[in-house]
């Protein structure tokens, strides 16, 4: 088991976004969680590398239970568990290539010019390396997420979360990281777990996919299940129709 | 809602009675926590202080920015401060033909006084707000958690530098400020009182003690701390967006003038 989630409870003042939310997900699995805007999805991630903690529940990273461990003891499994953020996260007073190196020379004990010149080869994987010397802000957001999935897989983790990956992205580049996700899980046993509203990758990518609805898991299944479901509001959701029984 | 809105509220004489000693006790939770915030990153920059832990990148990113970039502003400060202490002192000088006494008059109040808090001040509202700008910005768009998913101390890589690079840069500034000031004042009397630069520097020389500058010197390292530890809790603690910045650099310019005019008072009280 990769990961585990064993209903998770999180509150936000009044409002409770997360209702007792259990996952499994297996090593080398592309697991989608998809679920209309605020349902939480970025909530639960940020709970697997502990930049939130539940105020109910337990979640297994690796057989590490993450919630209850302090800032430095969550170093290692933030080493093993990569995330990429919604909005790309550069440091804006680098370079791309400086923020990619900037986890080489951190861990790996690089000096500048060996993590620059590693970072080079990590953007060149994205097609990122034109815009190496650029700063994030002369970017536009499609090229800055590249950049910033770059960075997230310089360590080369064994587990990477991905918040919307090819949201802002033109069809050709989300395509082209849709099979750089795949590409992770199938060459590298890489466990990807992937945010997205993005139906194409969905239906394209994911191994399985969960909805979260009203604070918890709504349907967990593959590409196929979902396809077949009779729920309306599951259905609502992927047909991406407006009028339906989905509240938001 | 301000805290009075919530006292008129409540019905009766017994809401208005409250409502001054609740906004009493809600100011003083409130700085309470920002003390102990304070207190707290405080801590947490001593014991991440071994140079093996520290950027050196970062370290010199900020040396140049924070201080080699206030070097014309302060130089420019200092001047005119040593100028005007001379004008300030020439009726008097003139008065009681005391030519011999102005280069220490000068600058004993600017080398102990003047010099540091002034700098301290500019120092504030370039490098200060200009610190908690930037770190309050890198918290509101998730950069500090995109730093901690990287298994990168935030304290360590982005607080230490800066506490660093501003405390030493504060003293650095001091004594070129010093410097700067001496020149202004030694220009300025020559030209306004027909005092001799000779005259003028030998007296300060034969008057001034070592301490007379050590004391400005400690002073600008202890107002340097302050700024460097106002503007990074600040920054930090940001929360809310770009009015959340805006808020939060407000906070830390204030607290940061504040909290050096305290030390101020203490320290010359107690030196
Ligand atoms: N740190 C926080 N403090 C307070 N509220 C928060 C915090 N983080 C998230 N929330 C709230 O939790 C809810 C869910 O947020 P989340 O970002 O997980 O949504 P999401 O499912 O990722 O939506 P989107 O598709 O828009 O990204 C939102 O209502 C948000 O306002
Ligand atoms: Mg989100």
């Amino acid at each position: 088991m990769s990961i585990r989630i064993v209903d998770v409870h999180k509150s936000f003042g009044e409002k409770h976004i997360l209702r007792g939310v259990s996952l499994e997900i297996e090593p080398g699995e592309c697991f989608f969680i998809i679920g209309a805007s605020g349902v939480g999805k970025s909530v639960i991630i940020k709970h697997l590398i502990g930049l939130l903690r539940p105020d109910k529940g337990e979640l297994y990273v690796e057989g590490v239970e993450v919630s209850k461990l302090s800032e430095k003891e969550l170093y290692p499994v933030r080493m093993k568990c990569a995330m990429v953020f919604q909005n790309s996260t550069l440091f804006d007073s680098m370079t791309c290539a400086e923020n990619v190196a900037l986890p080489l020379r951190k861990h790996r004990g690089m000096s500048m010019n060996e993590a620059l010149k590693e970072a080079n080869e990590r953007l060149a994987a994205v097609r990122m390396e034109r815009f190496a010397d650029a700063k994030p802000a002369e970017l536009g957001d499609g090229m800055q997420k590249r950049v910033a999935i770059a960075r997230a897989l310089t360590l080369d983790p064994s587990i990477v979360l991905f918040d919307e990956p090819t949201t802002s992205l033109d069809p050709v580049s989300a395509r082209r990281t849709d099979a750089l996700i795949r590409e992770l899980c199938d060459r590298y046993g890489v466990t990807a777990i992937v945010v997205s509203h993005d139906l194409t990758s969905i239906f394209s990518i994911a191994d399985r996919i969960a909805m979260l609805y009203n604070g918890t898991v709504r349907l967990l299944g593959t590409q196929q299940d979902f396809k077949t479901t009779d729920d309306e509001v599951v259905r609502q959701f992927i047909e991406g129709r407006a009028e339906g029984p989905m509240q938001l | 809602m301000g805290p009075y809105e919530r006292g008129e509220l409540m019905a009766g004489p017994d809401g208005a009675l409250l409502a001054f000693p609740r906004f009493l006790g809600e100011r003083v939770l409130a700085l309470a926590s920002q003390v102990g915030g304070v207190g707290i990153l405080l801590k947490d920059v001593l014991v991440r202080l071994s140079p093996s832990q520290i950027d050196r990148l970062e370290l010199f990113r900020n040396l140049g920015r924070m201080g080699v970039k206030s070097v014309p502003i302060i130089s420019a400060t200092a001047a005119f401060t040593g100028g005007i202490m001379v004008i300030q002192a020439a009726p008097f000088v003139q008065q009681f033909q005391a030519e011999a006494f102005i280069g220490w008059a000068a600058t004993f109040t600017t080398f102990r006084e003047l010099g540091p808090l002034l700098i301290a001040l500019i120092f504030n509202g370039r490098v200060g707000a200009n610190n908690t700008a930037e770190l309050g910005t890198m918290k509101v768009t998730d950069q500090v958690d995109a730093l901690r998913a990287l298994s990168i101390d935030p304290v360590s890589y982005l607080v230490v530098p800066r506490i660093l690079a501003m405390v030493s840069m504060m003293v650095v500034l001091c004594v070129i400020g010093d410097a700067v000031a001496l020149g202004g004042a030694v220009l300025t009397a020559d030209l306004l009182l027909d005092v001799s630069p000779n005259l003028f520097l030998s007296s300060a020389v034969e008057r001034l003690e070592v301490w007379d500058f050590g004391l400005g010197l400690v002073k600008s390292l202890l107002f340097g701390l302050m700024i460097a530890l106002m503007s990074c809790y600040y920054g930090l603690a940001t929360k809310g967006g770009a009015p959340g910045v805006g808020r939060a650099v407000n906070a830390s310019v204030v607290a940061s003038a504040s909290g050096v005019f305290i030390v101020d008072y203490l320290l010359t009280f107690i030196l």
